[in-house]
């Protein structure tokens, strides 16, 4: 039997193990909440409680680790993330060209957009951060400042987390840790530095600035290319000018190619919209891999 | 544990996937102010001691999927004692849905009640 809620969370996470990191970590937030909750109610109602005992209980009510286990699976594989797609096999011209009724496609373009402007804010939050945190630990109000900047980049972290799920359609968490309730906050320091996925975390928020802009010139080259493209046979006829300029000169692309402009521009971007979508996809692996903690 | 226990538990369970969303659908719907997971496991409790249909974790995660799919709205709040305690509360999708879904048990409670009475 259990004889702490620490020990209950255990062995779920036992029971939890090969399924997804981000169901688990909400099963295990859900049980610390319930379990508690209960202890903290059994306790007011009579002081000198044995909690083993209570929680033997209050464990016969909420289910073993492998009943609750099995039912966190088993609504899991009833509600998938937003995005997720059956997937059906195509031909490859149908997956190509079907890239602009795909979602996950346009999820990813938006997401590569966004990334720009959270990842300049990740960056200049983690950069001031550290370097705020780390002079002022000479003083004694450093502590408490470094300790809300580790919370703020776990609450970030569980931001972006949510970002990530609902455009790139990747299981992330739903419910922040609270691994270390009841703690001293001197402790709770402690145990932020030394926990590796603070430090992953923080990795994640600069790594996010180059991305970010990465992906951001990315859009917009390929985006203004393929535009100019498709635009070449309407700026000749209709403003009549030649699309080529050079040196004071104008040259004009030849009435045959108009077709050929047209169909490289839009063959310019249905290619970047399959690159995009993969790309989401992998920044989805990686952002689980660095946010969501085993 | 024999064939036919472990047939009802299956039976017991497949019972409970259905009807539990509707019940914390109503629990939540009559509650006016928002409910935490273990106050609606304790209400249900006290209305029906006679009847622990479902273990009280088996609760959590239906509220997370009818959150997730728009029918619970939720937030976080610190708690005095112990960890932050996740509020739910109904939205108007939910009480839409709920209103469909009453009439919905009605036709089938009176479905299967004609059959086994027959």
């Amino acid at each position: 039997m259990f004889n702490t809620v620490e020990e209950y969370l255990d062995a779920l996470k036992a029971e939890m193990q090969g399924s997804d990191a981000a169901l688990m970590q909400d099963a295990l937030a859900d049980a610390r909440e319930h379990l508690s909750t209960a202890l903290v109610v059994a306790r007011e109602k009579n002081a000198g409680l044995n909690e083993v005992d209570a929680l033997k209980v209050i464990v016969d009510e909420y289910g073993t680790p492998e009943e609750t286990a099995s039912a966190y699976q088993e609504v899991e594989r009833r509600t998938s993330p937003s995005l997720k797609q059956t997937v059906k096999s195509q031909s490859w011209p149908a997956r190509f060209f079907g890239v602009y009724a795909d979602v996950r496609a346009w999820g990813a373009l938006l997401y590569m957009l966004i990334a720009f402007i959270t990842g300049v804010f990740y960056f200049a939050w983690a950069v001031t951060g550290v370097s705020v945190s780390i002079s002022f630990l000479i003083f004694i109000f450093g502590f408490p400042i470094a300790l809300l900047f580790l919370l703020s980049v776990r609450g970030l972290a569980l931001l972006e987390g949510r970002l990530v799920e609902a455009l790139l359609g990747v299981r992330m968490p739903r419910r922040p840790l609270f691994s270390h309730q009841g703690m001293k906050w001197l402790d709770r320091l402690k145990a932020l530095l030394t926990d590796k996925a603070t430090w992953l975390m923080l990795v994640y928020m600069i790594v996010q600035f180059a991305l970010g802009i990465v992906y951001f010139v990315a859009i917009v080259t390929v985006l203004s290319f393929s535009l100019s493209l498709i635009a070449i046979p309407f700026v000749q006829e209709f403003l009549d000018q030649g699309a080529i300029y050079n040196n004071g000169l104008r040259y004009s692309f030849p009435i045959w190619s108009y077709p050929l402009l047209i169909l490289a521009g839009f063959l310019l971007w249905t290619t970047f919209m399959n690159i995009a979508r993969g790309i989401g996809q992998l920044h989805g692996r990686f952002a689980k891999w660095m946010l969501v903690t085993e | 544990m024999s064939d036919i226990t472990l047939q009802t538990k299956k039976f017991q369970k497949e019972m409970n996937a259905g009807t539990s969303s509707l019940v914390l659908l109503k629990v939540l719907s009559r509650s006016k102010e928002p409910m935490y997971g273990y106050q609606i496991a304790k209400l249900l409790e006290e209305s029906g001691p006679e009847f622990p249909m479902m273990k009280q974790g088996t609760l959590y995660p239906v509220l997370r999927s009818l959150e997730e799919n728009g029918l619970l709205s939720s937030m976080v709040e610190p708690s005095v004692s112990g960890p932050p305690r996740r509020y739910y509360k109904i939205t108007e999708d939910g009480q839409a849905a709920l209103k469909d879904w009453l009439e919905i048990w009605k036709q089938t409670k009176k479905f299967v009640d004609t059959i086994l009475k027959g």
